[in-house]
């Protein structure tokens, strides 16, 4: 945003009986921060609404949800804010009520546009941008817009069993983070008077200071995997960084993501996309073996919940700059059990 | 290809609806399950709480609002997941599962349960139903950023009392009573204050000086001496605190000055001078003198919070002053021997706390703390957030999926970190430990049944035994000699006795020449050898937002440190291990890893050396 929003310094006693076991986490200067955040949310399928019920719950100042895609069956059952009801609505608008209902004291607002028809300036009003369910050309444009203007811009999408997170914080995202107090021991055979000193709570804690920088989104994609660096350090790189970039082409191609009801078309098609990124990085296909495909179709609701978890608290770190942000992909494999966060781009 | 229906294949799809589960606790973990349930794809969930809704639950709770507040959150909780999926077949019950009516027949209903609880008792009850239902279970707990999922299945992992939880911090008593050094220390005085004036007074919650202080003898006779002469004394001393407390009409000046608390009392820790050679001695408090110090200018209460300010000694000294005329109107209010119980959540027992604490904190020289953190202290509070509960409760589902597919196998106990580790997991799988065959809760004797002739088998073949008269003449006699016959069992101890093994016998006559024993059916497994956490960081049991005092006095101390003790509170007390640095993950290294069974029926063939091994005949 144009000018640093100033933050409304009384904390109601209404929310500080709502906030309070999360006030005791993170603190009420973060809280503060985040109360003051307006963010907007693109998608509302099953990750969105994880990240909307978060964010909600979180206490950020305003939340848009943007959606131009209709409720189906399908899309309803995916998640828990749309009524039965609500089958040719739009999503965004169908999602709102409940998603109000979460938290009284947040502005929660509708857009039933698209994204990609949205002008540059719209997005200025923003503290922090998620997109979700975007192709890949989109949210590069969407990051090169906001990131210089030092609006938080996340990613992530679930596939399957499958999912990933990206942020990209600017050039300088400034935050603290809490550190016990270096407490000198006191040597209690040794001292004389001095011993008599009041003691120093042993769990005071101190804040720091700290700066780190991210990378855009294109850079995050179009790492260079012909050199000999990249190539020995390959065994470390979760191959779901590889799995992503399958389907980020699935998604441009197709203008959708993977359908059960085209299984089989679908299958073939992923298979086939899978040898062309491989080659066209110059890597071997054996790198992504042929089982993804059969869990990356649809959106599993406790990948989602785990995703928009993590996107959740990524995007509240963020805004209340507090805490080491992840850099700058998380990704999530919801048949191992396991959780990675790695870095990509330009260091 | 597999067929699927949504992102499932569809033997799993359909699996998931026809099977039932139940869910204990509907509270941070518990809605984000719930939920997470009904959109995979369960159906038919039965969930249990006995708890109600509380506005400090709203940050998280999704499915309760402001307007449920006081209501039951099981039936909310179905109430709100039937909203978004009518189809959904879930059964509420506002009750506590150790009610006894939730038999083993009850938990043999389903297929899977998952608890979402906060309190260790109640995580130990289920655990042992779902062992006796031989049930799988899948245990979680979060707190903070943190969480943890792992799965329990009988016979094949760890049960959730296989290795030994960290029990709650407690503190000695002299620490509380005589020598406070901690913040803590003083709050736990304070709540033992409530108790002793208002409440339920117990022995183990002494608030006057402890003239038994080991630290305060010079030598043992003079400790002795001491005593003797406070009971002496006695009159007043002896007089129960809260009798006389009614006597003066819960005076607060008088309460101040007097007998208990901030005057007499520490004048009296003062003569103890011993323990104040190497500590700063405390500083007595007179309710006129506080009132004639300057009063500091109280910060107005603007940027932050209300309860975050700490206030000066006159501040306290008020806010005690008008706690306890708050609180000495309730009692009467209530009658003839009416006592209060202490919650953090009732204002002016809060308020009680905070002064009194901060009052002593100011006597013995520490820096005073703000009613915000003082709650946190008294009442085990235990910060908690929406997104860490919705990641575990995202990965119970996923190993719910594996469970109902008996691909225990691929279950594993998941850690969610604050920061990813060296290896850039943020969520770390380990691997399931197999049961711990030690383990008092879950072990069963180890069996195997072995075929031999009686008659023909002499004492000495069976492993080199001797009978417990330790008679070697024994040695050469046939095992029918000691009344030994088919059906005969007989317990085989091993070493120290770390091992035992039933042997059921079976008299044949019919054995193949040379053979001298046969082992019929499975010989017991072998004892597990522990395997290397990735990483450990036990949430050993979550924490309940407690109005239970988190200590004791219980503890003898030989120095003035914390001990860790067996608590003795209600289960909604325990504490939960967060600290990375403390991995209670600790692996049991079994001395009795080599004395199993394989390495048993080896023995069984050779011949006889020294061995610390004996038989019992059971029958």
């Amino acid at each position: 945003p144009v000018e640093r929003k100033k933050q409304s310094n009384i904390i109601s006693e209404e929310e500080a009986a709502q906030y309070d076991r999360q006030i005791r986490l993170w603190g009420l200067d973060a809280q503060k921060r985040l109360r003051g955040s307006r963010v907007l949310l693109v998608g509302l399928r099953g990750l969105g609404a994880e990240v909307a019920k978060n964010l909600i719950l979180a206490g950020v100042k305003g939340l848009t949800l943007l959606d131009h895609e209709q409720v189906t069956e399908e899309s309803r059952r995916a998640q828990f804010l749309i009524p039965v009801d609500a089958d040719g609505q739009n999503q965004a608008q169908a999602s709102l009520e409940r998603a109000q209902l979460l938290n009284p004291m947040v502005e929660v607002k509708a857009d039933t546009d698209a994204v990609g028809s949205k002008p540059d300036d719209f997005f200025f009003q923003f503290d922090a941008v998620c997109l979700t369910r975007c192709s890949k050309d989109l949210m590069v444009r969407v990051d090169q817009l906001c990131a210089s203007r030092n609006i938080k811009v996340f990613c992530g999408d679930v596939f399957g069993y499958h999912g990933y997170m990206f942020s990209d914080l600017g050039q300088e995202h400034h935050y603290v983070e809490e550190k016990p107090k270096v407490v000198k021991g006191s040597n209690e055979a040794n001292d004389g008077p001095e011993a008599k000193k009041p003691k120093v709570d042993p769990n005071e804690t101190t804040m720091v200071k700290k700066t780190v920088s991210f990378c855009s989104f294109k850079a995050a994609l179009e790492v260079d995997w012909t050199n000999e660096k990249a190539k020995n350090n390959l065994k470390r790189i979760p191959v779901d960084y590889f799995l992503l970039q399958v389907l980020l082409k699935f998604r441009t191609d197709k203008g959708r993501d993977p359908q059960p009801d085209s299984f089989a078309e679908d299958s073939q098609l992923l298979l086939q996309i899978r040898d062309d990124v491989l080659e066209t990085m110059g890597l071997s296909s054996e790198l992504l073996p042929n089982t993804f495909v059969s869990y990356c179709f649809s959106e599993m609701a406790p990948v989602c919940a785990v995703v928009g978890g993590v996107l959740g608290q990524e995007l509240v770190k963020a805004l209340s700059q507090r805490d080491a942000p992840h850099r700058n992909f998380f990704f999530f494999d919801g048949l191992k059990g396991s959780g990675v966060v790695d870095y990509f781009g330009s260091k | 290809m597999a067929k699927l229906v949504g992102p499932l294949r569809k033997e799993l799809a359909d699996s998931l609806s026809s099977c039932r589960v139940l869910v204990v606790g509907a509270g941070g973990i518990g809605c984000e399950l719930l939920k997470n349930l009904v959109l995979t794809g369960f159906k038919n969930i039965e969930v249990i709480d006995l708890d109600t809704i509380d506005v400090s639950n709203l940050n998280r709770q999704f499915l309760f609002q402001k307007k449920h507040v006081g209501k039951s959150k099981a039936q909310v909780a179905k109430e709100s997941v039937l909203r978004f999926c009518p189809s959904a077949n879930i059964t509420a019950y506002h009750d506590s599962i150790m009610n006894p009516d939730y038999n083993v027949e009850f938990f043999r209903n389903f297929q899977l349960v998952m608890n979402a609880l906060d309190n260790r008792a109640a995580r130990n009850h289920v655990n042992r139903m779902c062992l006796a239902a031989d049930i799988p279970l899948i245990e979680s707990g979060t707190a903070g950023y943190l969480g943890q999922v792992t799965v329990i299945k009988k016979g094949q992992t760890e049960c959730y009392e296989c290795q030994p939880k960290p029990t709650q911090k407690t503190f000695p008593g002299c620490t509380i009573r005589n020598t406070p050094s901690e913040p803590i220390h003083c709050i736990v005085w304070a709540k033992y204050l409530f108790n002793q004036l208002f409440g339920e007074e117990d022995a183990d919650q002494e608030v006057s000086p402890d003239t038994a202080d080991p630290e305060a003898a010079w030598n043992p006779a003079d400790a002795a001496a001491r005593a003797t002469a406070s009971n002496k004394d006695g009159d007043i001393k002896r007089v129960s605190t809260k009798e006389w407390a009614r006597s003066t009409g819960y005076d607060p000046v008088k309460l101040f000055n007097k007998v208990q608390l901030f005057k007499d009392d520490i004048m009296y820790l003062l003569t103890m001078d011993k323990l104040w050679k190497k500590r700063k001695a405390p500083l007595p408090l007179d309710w006129t003198e506080i009132h004639h110090l300057e009063s500091s200018q109280e910060e107005a209460c603007g940027t932050g919070l209300k309860d975050q300010q700490v206030l000066g000694v006159q501040g306290y000294a008020q806010l005690f002053h008008h706690s306890v005329e708050t609180l000495r109107s309730q009692l009467i209010e209530k009658g003839e021997g009416a006592e209060l119980v202490w919650d953090k959540d009732d204002p002016p027992a809060m308020d009680f706390v905070t002064a009194a604490a901060n009052l002593r904190m100011n006597v013995f020289s520490m820096n005073m703390k703000s009613r915000f953190d003082v709650k946190s202290m008294a009442g085990n509070i235990i910060p908690a957030i929406a997104t860490t509960n919705a990641v575990i409760a995202g990965l119970i589902v996923l190993e719910a999926l594996k469970t109902l597919n008996s691909e225990f196998d691929q279950c594993r106990t998941i850690f969610l970190n604050k920061q990813p580790n060296p290896r850039k997991k943020l969520l770390v799988p380990c691997a399931l430990d197999p049961p711990n065959p030690s383990c008092y809760v879950c072990a069963s004797k180890p069996e195997v049944t072995v075929k031999l002739n009686v008659h023909k088998t002499i004492v000495q073949a069976l492993q080199d035994k001797r009978f417990k008269s330790g008679l070697e003449t024994n040695n050469n006699k046939f095992l029918s000699d000691f009344g030994i016959r088919n059906g005969s069992r007989l317990q085989v101890d091993d070493f120290l006795q770390d091992y035992t093994l039933l042997v059921n016998l079976i008299h044949s006559e019919e054995l193949e020449k040379d053979v001298e024993f046969e082992v019929v059916g499975d010989a017991p497994d072998k004892a597990p050898t522990p395997s290397v956490p990735e990483e450990g960081k036990n949430i050993a049991n979550g924490n309940k937002d407690s109005a239970q005092p988190s200590t004791s006095s219980k503890a003898a101390a030989e120095d003035d440190d914390v001990l860790i003790v067996d608590s003795d509170e209600e289960p909604s007390s325990s504490t939960m291990e967060a600290s990375p640095e403390s991995s209670n993950r600790k692996r049991k290294h079994h001395g009795t890893d080599t004395d199993d069974a394989a390495s048993k029926r080896k023995r069984l063939d050779q011949q006889p050396a020294d061995d610390d091994e004996d038989i019992i005949a059971l029958d």
